[in-house]
């Protein structure tokens, strides 16, 4: 596998490693009159996946689209690597270093492998040759998207569509990488191949947060977890403690 | 025989005037999904423009081309980014109302400051003659020059940033955003391509036909036209559509008389309409 350090930028708070990288307080958000969080607070630890789990409904996808703003917050604050971000565009937040790769992948049709990740660096101004050695990165670790390059994206299957997805995100060099619904719908190999790359992508210093109905794939992949209910956090910790944890047991993971 | 080729020949000089037309036409509604009501108001204002600079200035239509480009690319994207975007996103029955009353203005505007008096630009540049067949050389570079345009537009969207950014914006708007790409700066870029490919291609019309303010409702008909013959939202589907349409127009003027070209494209569009509703080229994505 090519140099992972080459594409992850350096944890922007390295200077000040006791603050989190995402700090949200009191978020509050919806779509219209449907009020759907009610006063989220959250901590994302530099260098480490965090996952988001709850029920269908909860909330999740549109705390992350807060998070990336493409839902604006009616009340609270978000913080990112010491900066005050509450109310940017998705725009800023991508500029900021916050990829979202959404609920769905959400590739574009009719466009190829190739474009549709070229389409990841789009706020990007550096060089060609900068962006083609990234766009090898991605190739090195999914290869199959390196064999597929010039097909339309959206024939391929959903775990390479899932591959091709998180690429996308890379592209941007963030610092922190949201991922909705890793799993949702894909084979099991597919999902095991998927959760490797994360854990790869994550051990050369990108931040995850991970979003996944899938409450045992994602204690598998995170090291902390919040629990959402009806757009509040319920529960938080790491996974090990959560995993012990009777109420989680038996609401999530059927047991 | 000779004639058959001169037929053919007239049709595909005013068909490639067609597709230029057209193709900003098919652009705004395929990735805005705004019908443009001004876009034959565009077409003539820039006839205007090259005519009065040509009138007046003795500037040649062939250079003024790229000065109404940028004028009109500006004028479109302010068109759309102070008043189409407030509602781009709203039902297009309320867009297409939009640029009706944007049209009316417009159209008035230049029913005053120009007058609705026909003007041609009178270049006088001889023909080239094959044969029996006789083409205009003044014709000919408009030929050239529209389809280089639609050329030029279709390497944009197929090949470069801005280009993919407008086909991601057509795809799928919200994750376009999650890219980076600002929607409303894009629609904005795309409506003043649009404005700029019809004012340009207004120009070289000047050069073959008289501009009056007249027309700006049957040229209009004719973008809408040959977006339906040829397939809405691609760059190819408004090339065939133009020169299929310049074509019927030109046999059906010869064989049937001038007053029935109109009416055998429009018999053409709604039998397609019937029988192919995707049009000769349907595509699903802008290309
Ligand atoms: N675009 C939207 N417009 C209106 N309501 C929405 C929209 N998207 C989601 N919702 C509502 O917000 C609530 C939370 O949805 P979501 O954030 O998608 O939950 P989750 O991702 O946890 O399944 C649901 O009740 C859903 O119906
Ligand atoms: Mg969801």
């Amino acid at each position: 596998m090519s140099d992972l350090s080459a594409i992850v930028s350096p944890p922007a708070a390295a200077a000040q490693p006791k603050r989190p990288l995402l700090q949200i307080q009191g978020l509050e958000a919806g779509y219209g009159d449907v009020q759907v969080l009610w006063g989220v607070d959250l901590e994302i630890p530099n260098g480490e996946i965090t996952c988001i789990v709850g029920s269908n409904g909860a909330g999740k996808s549109t705390l992350l689209r807060t998070i990336s703003g493409m839902v604006r917050a009616s009340a609270g604050s978000i913080h990112f690597a010491g900066q005050d971000m509450t109310g940017a565009g998705p725009d800023r937040m991508l500029g900021a270093g916050i990829a979202h790769v959404p609920e769905g992948r959400r590739l574009f049709r009719g466009m190829s492998i190739r474009d549709n990740l070229l389409l990841g660096a789009y706020m990007r101004h550096d060089s060609r040759a900068d962006i083609e050695r990234d766009l090898e990165f991605v190739y090195g670790m999914f290869p199959i998207l390196k064999q597929r390059e010039k097909q339309d994206a959206t024939t391929l299957s959903g775990g390479e569509q899932q591959m091709c997805a998180i690429g996308r995100g890379i592209m941007s060099r963030p610092q922190l990488l949201l991922v909705d619904e890793l799993s949702l719908g894909l084979a099991p190999r597919a999902v095991e191949l998927l959760g490797e790359a994360l854990l790869e992508i994550n051990r050369s210093g990108l931040t995850i947060v991970l979003v996944e109905q899938d409450v045992l794939t994602a204690f598998d992949l995170a090291s902390r977890a919040y629990v959402i209910e009806t757009g509040k956090v319920s529960l938080s910790g790491s996974t090990a403690e959560l995993a012990a944890d009777p109420r989680v047991r038996r609401a999530y993971m059927g047991m | 025989m000779e004639t058959y080729i001169q037929i053919i020949a007239n049709g595909l000089m005013l068909g490639a005037l067609y597709a230029c037309i057209a193709v900003g036409f098919s652009l705004v509604w395929g990735v805005l999904n705004v019908i443009n009501m001004l876009h034959g108001s565009f077409i003539v204002l820039g006839g205007y423009l090259a005519f009065f600079a040509w009138a007046q200035l003795g500037v040649s239509p062939f250079v003024m081309l790229f000065v109404v480009a940028a004028a009109l690319f500006l004028l479109g994207f302010l068109i759309q980014y102070g008043a189409i975007n407030r509602v781009v996103s709203k039902p297009v029955l309320l867009t297409l109302t939009l640029t009706f009353g944007l049209d009316l203005i417009l159209y008035n505007f230049m029913n005053v400051v120009f007058e609705a008096t026909p003007r041609r630009i009178t270049l006088d540049l001889g023909s080239l003659g094959i044969g029996e067949v006789m083409l205009p050389y003044d014709r000919l570079l408009a030929m050239l020059l529209a389809l280089a345009m639609t050329g030029i537009l279709y390497w944009v969207l197929r090949s470069s940033r801005i280009g993919r950014a407008i086909v991601a914006v057509r795809m799928d708007r919200d994750a376009a955003a999650l890219m980076g790409i600002r929607v409303n700066k894009v629609y904005a870029i795309t409506f003043g391509i649009s404005a700029m490919m019809a004012g340009a291609c207004g120009a070289l019309m000047a050069v073959v036909y008289p501009i009056t303010t007249n027309t700006t409702g049957l040229l209009l008909g004719k973008a809408f036209t040959i977006c339906v013959i040829g397939g809405l939202g691609s760059v190819p589907g408004a090339l065939v559509g133009g020169l299929a349409l310049g074509l019927i127009e030109s046999f059906a003027g010869t064989w049937l008389g001038a007053q029935y070209a109109i009416l055998i494209g429009s018999l053409l569009m709604l039998t397609l309409l019937m029988v192919r509703p995707t049009g000769l080229i349907g595509k699903r994505g802008y290309e």
